[in-house]
């Protein structure tokens, strides 16, 4: 059905971001609020290169996923470095900090109106029997997958890969062998944050607008498809990333339209109270 | 024993550390609030100062920073042109006219301080607000309680001005344009297949009843009916649970999700005439919605296109004084300031007379058309339907 | 005696600090993020509102049905959440406040997205601040009791906690419960001054407000909350005065304040005594915090 289709397109970019919190909680074990944020900082970087230059596409998702590396290193020295010993709450306090006042720097620089972002190609439609589909949703597909099988191979066939899942198994075992933790911190970070930024270019594109506050839903429904699949458990927020998009469209489809961003945190209250863990995760309770 | 004094001695420490902040703070802001008659304000410096004295005040509120900024902003200019145009030919009834502007921040509760003050500190005679509809509904029963004539420029809320004689309205409201529009679709376009997808704020649900209600009156059929929230982006759900069957998509919102939908119907393979309302008309209707939105019909209250001289030198002065042209936030503040200052003149610095004045207002000649005050302060204005034609907006009726 | 633009300030800031002293129950005794605090108040107000239009009730009651209204959905919503670990509270409540604000916008008896008119004016600033004044004298009582004292050790170390005995679940959830019943009050007070309720009221940024102004009196002080209100309810409105360029920057600024105090000076303004009101992160702060996790 039409709506599967609509709910994978969705449920890929939900799935990027997802990828980037559940890195940085298998790392920190911190919720980085502000994730949301860095998606809509990759997408207005996007929209301005676009706009200054004519570029392809690929190399203008290529500068927007770095500079988005580059905010999401900057943010994590600025705002969680410092508090790395600290109490749990002082850091989540921090990260919502964050979170606002880069919503609100982006409002103030560029302003509350909603950009155009035109994609620099021509854009085909198909059809398939009865489904509509069009070039750009095939190339978000593409690109989701593209960048996660990258992200796979990095996490488990490259050394820092290896490094990255030590220090989220166990951080002062991984200092113990010799690891720069705060080094594998910050390429998580990097890493993370684009893919955030990847997804605020390719949504930026799809949906023709770019503005300050489009982080901020995407943002929390990214982190409800992190637990969905199992926080800290890279192929779970690719799996609750793409359930979460199908959830919500066909929610809107077979119930009422108005509750379509309650979906997601119903489902979340759902995965909260029946398996904690998500789908595809380990018991995290804690033990005395 | 001694730990008990100890204790005790803790409590009183604390308890006396809490009164010893708060009272003393209490105390300074009381003095400092009696003492000080006028705040300084963000407020329209009077040229030519002959006499201080002759001043009457005009408030204006609304969002002048945060998400609606721009509508407030819109207001805000509106009434600072008129105002300044007014001044310009000797002012009303020999008074200088100044502007206290203040900013809601779009927040009902900070826009109810804003008109307290408004009203206690810089003792307006008017007040031009607020702009969206909850804060209208907020600060109505303020202005009424307190004697002060309020007209607001943009908030379309049904029953706004029931709150109270001084309450008054210069904007179409949505139930009229709405069964404007639902008229024109199924009387003149001839077109029965309807569908709404409308935003689910007060703005968007009173368009989504009435025309709704109108279009099924005048017998067509609305198979489907949709909503979303202002800031989503994905309408596909919502756009292929209504089909490509409907001949016309009435959406009950504002341009930046507009402009989406359109695409995005586009994109489906949709074969729709899209409608809307007054929230449509923006030139980033057609920024944003660029190809999908041509052919698009909504209802407005101004058209800055319109040829006549008033609006004409309207849109030119506001554009050279502003660097952008007005929209119809603009148009109706502008109107609702010099319709403030015709009944102004008429009944001099007076708050009740100024009431009595406004209400006896008929036909006034304004950039937006004809405006005539109805029993409860609601205005009966014209209503125009534009359409997007190459690339630009004209008039389609 | 005193002109209504002040009246009006203080019975806002009455309220705020309601909001601020029970927020720092949970957030700052306890150490759970709630992030929802605002829907609570809304919770409070809508209920209250509609008890007072549907059956024109005595204004007490009111704002109890509102309180108890709050408390219930403190209830639901503490008890799932509270027995996991303490982010999942933060998203929990974050999720809770937005599926309050939607079912607000949705459904019927609250006016939907018209909101609620016509209610009443019954606040007004003897009973706004001896509603005030009495949710801080219950908060000290309480943070100094036993009960109190049981919060702290779960903020602190709830491993340890749970060790010596202390049923962490228990304590979290009523701090929860106690906190979101006053929001309730603030926002039974809030309906019948305002005399009109709309959903944006009581949404996510309302909830960082508060938060801010607990951060910035210090966390786990209830005098620091109640400096915290009060600070950040007068001051906005003088500078109001001054200009409209400072008040572009005031989310901006509470996003900075929340970074830059957990810092700087995460103990707040009003430096806790060394019965250990705030949170003491300068000494606590050099034991890592997350290997007792992964049991």
């Amino acid at each position: 059905m039409q709506q599967i289709v609509n709910g994978l397109t969705l449920g890929s970019a939900y799935a990027l971001i997802a990828l980037g919190y559940t890195m940085v909680y298998g790392v920190l074990r911190l919720i980085n609020f502000a994730h949301g944020e860095i998606y809509m900082i990759g997408a207005f970087i996007g929209l301005i290169v676009g706009q200054s230059c004519e570029l392809p596409f690929s190399l203008i998702l290529a500068i927007a996923m770095a500079g988005s590396s580059v905010c999401g290193v900057v943010l994590e020295g600025i705002a969680y470095r410092p508090l790395r010993d600290a109490p749990r709450l002082a850091a989540l306090i921090s990260a919502i900090g964050m979170s606002i006042f880069l919503e609100n720097l982006a409002l103030v620089i560029m302003g509350p109106q909603t950009r155009a972002f035109l994609i620099p190609f021509e854009v085909k439609q198909f059809r398939v029997g009865t489904l509509c589909v069009n070039s750009f949703d095939l190339l978000i597909l593409v690109t989701c997958v593209v960048l996660m099988i990258g992200l796979y191979l990095l996490v488990h066939r490259t050394k820092i890969g290896k490094a990255m899942r030590a220090v989220a198994q166990d951080k002062d075992t991984a200092r113990l062998m010799g690891i720069d933790v705060n080094h594998v911190i910050r390429v998580t970070f990097a890493v993370g944050s684009a893919l955030a930024g990847a997804a605020g270019v390719l949504v930026g594109m799809n949906f023709n607008a770019v503005d300050p506050t489009m982080g901020t839903m995407p943002g929390l429904k990214g982190f409800v498809a992190a637990v969905l699949g199992g926080i800290g458990n890279i192929p779970g927020a690719v799996a609750g990333g793409v359930v979460l998009g199908v959830a919500e469209v066909m929610g809107v489809a077979l119930l009422r339209s108005e509750w379509r961003d309650a979906i997601a945190f119903a489902i979340l209250a759902i995965v909260l109270l029946v398996k904690p863990s998500g789908i595809l995760g380990e018991n995290l309770q804690e033990k005395v | 024993m001694v730990f008990t004094v100890y204790r005790s001695k803790r409590a009183f420490h604390i308890s006396n550390l809490k009164f010893a902040t708060v009272i003393p703070l209490i105390f300074a802001i009381i003095l400092s609030g009696c003492s000080n008659s006028g705040a300084p304000n963000t407020s329209a410096q009077v040229d030519g100062g002959k006499d201080p004295e002759k001043l009457i005040k005009i408030g204006m509120v609304g969002p002048l920073t945060g998400d609606y900024a721009t509508y407030g902003q819109s207001v805000r200019n509106g009434v600072e042109l008129a105002i300044e145009e007014i001044n310009g030919s000797g002012g009303v009834d020999g008074f200088k006219l100044e502007l206290v502007a203040e900013d809601s921040k779009g927040d009902s509760a900070e826009a109810a301080n804003a008109v307290q003050k408004l009203i206690d500190q810089d003792k307006v005679t008017a007040i031009v607000g607020a702009v969206l509809s909850g804060e209208t509904a907020t600060v109505a029963p303020i202005a009424q309680d307190a004697g002060v004539v309020m007209i607001t420029p943009s908030s379309t809320a049904p029953g706004l001005t029931d709150v109270g004689e001084y309450i008054f309205r210069n904007v179409i409201t949505d139930d009229v344009q709405a069964k404007q529009m639902a008229e024109y679709v199924v009387m003149e376009l001839g077109l029965h297949d309807l569908a709404v997808l409308y935003a689910n704020n007060d703005y968007g649900v009173a368009l989504k009843d009435n025309f709704t209600r109108e279009a099924k009156e005048l017998g067509a059929t609305v198979s489907a009916v949709e909503s979303y929230l202002d800031g989503d982006q994905d309408f596909r759900a919502q756009l292929t649970k209504i089909g490509n069957t409907v001949e016309a998509l009435y959406v009950g919102g504002y341009y930046t999700e507009a402009a989406k939908i359109a695409q995005q119907a586009e994109r489906q393979g949709m074969k729709v005439q899209i409608l809307g309302g007054d929230g449509l008309y923006s030139n980033l209707l057609l920024e944003l919605g660029g190809d999908a939105v041509e052919g698009a019909i909504f209802t407005a209250g101004f058209y800055s296109g319109d040829p006549g001289d008033e609006v004409q030198s309207f849109v030119e002065n506001y554009t050279q004084r502003y660097g952008d042209e007005p929209d119809m936030f603009a148009a109706n503040a502008y109107d609702s300031m010099k319709i403030v200052a015709q009944a102004l003149d008429e009944s001099g610095n007076d708050r009740a007379s100024l009431r009595e004045k406004m209400s006896g207002i008929k036909d006034y000649p304004g950039v937006t058309g004809k405006t005539s005050f109805s029993d409860n302060g609601e205005a009966c204005k014209e209503v125009f339907i534009l359409k997007v034609e190459n690339g630009e907006f004209h008039r389609a009726k | 005696m005193l002109s209504a633009y002040y009246y009006q300030l203080f019975v806002i800031a009455c309220i705020n600090v309601i909001m601020a002293v029970s927020l720092n129950l949970v957030t700052g005794c306890a150490g759970q993020l709630s992030l929802g605090h605002a829907a609570f108040m809304g919770i409070g107000a809508y209920t209250a509102a509609i008890v007072t239009l549907s059956w024109d009730v005595p204004f007490v009651l009111a704002l109890i049905s509102g309180s108890v209204s709050a408390a219930f959905f403190g209830l639901l919503l503490g008890l799932p959440t509270l027995r996991l670990r303490g982010d999942y509270l933060a998203i929990a409540t974050l999720g809770f406040g937005e599926i309050i604000r939607v079912a607000i916008l949705n459904l019927e008896i609250t006016g939907g997205a018209f909101g609620l008119r016509g209610i009443p004016k019954e606040t007004n600033l003897p009973i706004a601040f001896t509603s005030a004044v009495a949710v801080c004298l219950a908060s000290k009582r309480l943070t100094k009791s036993r009960f109190g004292r049981a919060l702290i050790a779960i903020r602190e170390d709830e491993v340890a906690a749970r060790a010596v005995g202390i049923n962490s679940t228990f304590y979290k959830v009523s701090a929860f419960v106690i906190s979101a019943s006053c929001a309730g009050i603030a926002g039974g007070l809030f309906a019948h001054w305002f005399r009109y309720l709309n959903p944006s009221s009581f949404a996510f940024a309302e909830s960082i407000e508060v938060l801010s102004m607990v951060v910035l009196g210090g966390i786990g002080s209830p005098e620091g909350s109640v400096m915290g209100a009060l600070v950040l309810t007068f001051v906005p409105e003088f500078l109001r005065g001054l200009s409209s360029f400072v008040s572009q920057y005031r989310m901006l600024f509470y996003g900075a304040l929340l970074v830059i105090m957990m810092l700087i000076r995460p103990q707040g303004l009003v430096s806790a005594d060394a019965s250990s009101k705030g949170l003491h992160l300068a000494d606590i702060g050099k034991k890592g915090r997350d290997e007792d996790d992964d049991a």
